[in-house]
């Protein structure tokens, strides 16, 4: 056969195959939609929007030493506590890493009840709350998200339970 | 005035009533490392939750409260109106020349006042509410410093994972950090595992992963942990559990019956926990064919031993029933849970007998298989094929071919 056909055959052969591997790459490349970078929220509940993967990684670490393992084909809505959090998608390819933050959401209710007050954490992070009777401190109470407990007094300052 | 008319009118009064005040704060706190004189913005939004009329004094407080101000908001006094649903506001931090190694915590606190607020110096008696956002500066400690937390979890590959945060909080990098973790059962020492080397940067977060392959019985068990970090150590504990504390119901059996007289349903009930549950017991429901309760009746409490079986034993007064066949359940309460079992009893004259007493196994979905990745796989495997017989074989063959006919 003559040299330059077997050149030419060298060359679709190398070309294909490199065509062929970059559609391939290109089109297994999970495609992330939502949350974006960087997403910042005090909503605990976050959509994930993808395509072309069935798997979230989820960790507090960027290095993924004990990802939260999600598997789903199609979107998903995830409950998080607040804080930092990585996260991408696996396919046949993964994705890239993406941050999310849940900023904490301090919400105290009061309440009055037929004994005085109640106070409700309607916020997403355990909160103390800081009692306070004619201006002097009377005490604490620890109350869990979405919980509410009598109280005596005629001041209340919730902040996080560190 | 009609009934629901008034209905709704003493709902409307009534959460008007209970309703004081409701206030929020988001984020919840800001956390900074010490730079000597940087000044840190710290925005947040104040939530007027329940969107009524509203006056709002923001206090700072704590250690650095001298540092923190607001530019926009000198006098520290907004309102809100029924219409906003939060206020964005911009405080900063300027961070002082010099602290002391260690935590510092100061707060803003934002207050909702009460009633109509017309100066300072007024006084009311009304309750009010407050919502606070921490504000952290963390200066680092001289040396090497760790701080670390213990957390133990069910593994998806079965046993427990050790999952342990440590954040370098000195001035210097650690180079080597591991954890020895030792494992007792009702305190004696059944497994000692250990991690891997890592290295932390100084302020640096990483995390420690263990994998422990238990093959012990389910139970409480406590994980005593020593972080080793170059030549200072620290301690950390957690109990954990393997398995589930539960307990099954096996079998259930009525001995010498006659319709109208007590039944005496022995029922046979199996632990699979490693350790003593007292004071279990159970309940059964009996219901008629419209679905009500026709028989609730309980059985004593039970201490019911490890890994064993137990009998419990519960009597119905059938005086009134009638032959056919009755759903039932037994509802087993220890160790403030409870586990239903549905099943159901074909009251004869002579006889009581257990009907759909069993279990269905359903077969664990175990992880999918990618086919993309098969598909890319099987692709990628035909081109390096198709490359190689060409290179390797079919152009040599036409290459030497070429030459023999030259």
């Amino acid at each position: 056969m003559n040299k330059k056909y077997i050149l030419i055959i060298d060359a679709i052969l190398i070309l294909g195959s490199l065509s062929a591997v970059f559609v391939f790459v290109n089109y297994a490349q999970p495609l992330v939609i939502a949350p974006i970078d960087n997403y910042e929220s005090s909503n605990n509940t976050v959509l994930f929007e993808f395509s072309k993967a069935e798997l979230i990684l989820i960790d507090e670490n960027i290095e993924f030493t004990s990802p939260r393992e999600i598997y789903v084909e199609d979107n998903l809505v995830v409950n998080f506590k607040p804080g930092i959090y990585y996260w991408k998608v696996v396919g046949a390819l993964e994705s890239d890493i993406r941050q999310l933050t849940i900023n904490s959401e301090i919400d105290l209710q009061l309440k009055e009840t037929n004994e005085g007050y109640s106070v409700v954490n309607s916020g997403n992070t355990p909160l103390r709350v800081e009692l306070y009777e004619n201006g002097a401190y009377t005490g604490e109470i620890i109350l869990d998200v979405d919980e509410s407990s009598g109280v005596e007094g005629d001041k209340f300052v919730g902040r996080e339970d560190e | 005035m009609n009934k629901r008319t008034l209905s709704i009118f003493v709902l409307i009064i009534i959460f008007a009533v209970n309703e004081v005040s409701a206030l929020g704060i988001t984020p919840g706190s800001f956390n900074f490392d010490f730079e000597p004189g940087a000044a840190k913005s710290i925005k947040f939004s104040v939530i007027n939750s329940e969107k009524k009329d509203a006056n709002f004094v923001v206090l700072t407080q704590g250690e650095l409260k001298d540092n923190i101000y607001s530019v926009s908001l000198p006098e520290g006094i907004f309102k809100m109106t029924s219409a906003d649903g939060e206020k964005n506001l911009e405080y900063v931090l300027k961070m002082p020349a010099s602290l002391s190694p260690g935590p510092h915590k100061s707060e803003i606190v934002v207050m909702q006042l009460p009633g109509q607020w017309k100066g300072e110096g007024e006084t009311s008696v009304e309750a009010t509410v407050g919502v606070a956002a921490q504000v952290n500066v963390f200066v680092p400690y001289p040396g090497k410093y760790l701080e670390a937390s213990l957390n133990a979890a069910d593994s998806e590959e079965g046993g427990i994972v050790f999952v342990i945060p440590v954040v370098s909080r000195g001035k210097l990098d650690i180079v080597r950090v591991k954890a020895i973790i030792d494992i007792y059962n009702l305190n004696e020492k059944v497994d000692t595992i250990e991690s891997e080397e890592i290295s932390i940067l100084s302020g640096e977060r990483k995390e420690i992963v263990v994998k422990w392959k238990s093959d012990f019985l389910p139970g409480t068990y406590k994980a005593a942990a020593t972080i080793l970090y170059d030549e200072e150590t620290l301690k950390l504990e957690k109990e954990f559990n393997i398995g589930d504390k539960i307990l099954d119901l096996v079998d259930v059996k009525v001995n010498d019956f006659s319709l109208g007289g007590i039944a005496k349903f022995e029922l046979l009930i199996e632990s699979k926990w490693s350790e003593l549950i007292k004071d279990a017991y159970l309940q059964m429901l009996v219901y008629n064919k419209e679905g009500e309760v026709m028989a609730d009746f309980k059985s004593a409490t039970y201490d019911v031993k490890s890994l064993e079986k137990t009998l419990m034993v519960a009597f119905w007064d059938t005086d009134g029933v009638r032959e056919g066949v009755y759903d039932s359940s037994v509802i087993l309460n220890y160790d403030r849970k409870s586990a239903q079992k549905d099943f159901k009893l074909d009251v004869s004259e002579n006889e009581i007998k257990v009907i759909g007493l069993g279990y269905v196994i359903s077969e664990a979905g175990g992880k999918k298989t990618n086919s993309l990745v098969v598909i890319l796989v099987v692709v990628i495997a035909i081109l390096v094929l198709i490359n190689l017989s060409w290179f390797l074989f079919l152009r040599r063959k036409l290459h030497g071919n070429k030459k023999v006919v030259k």
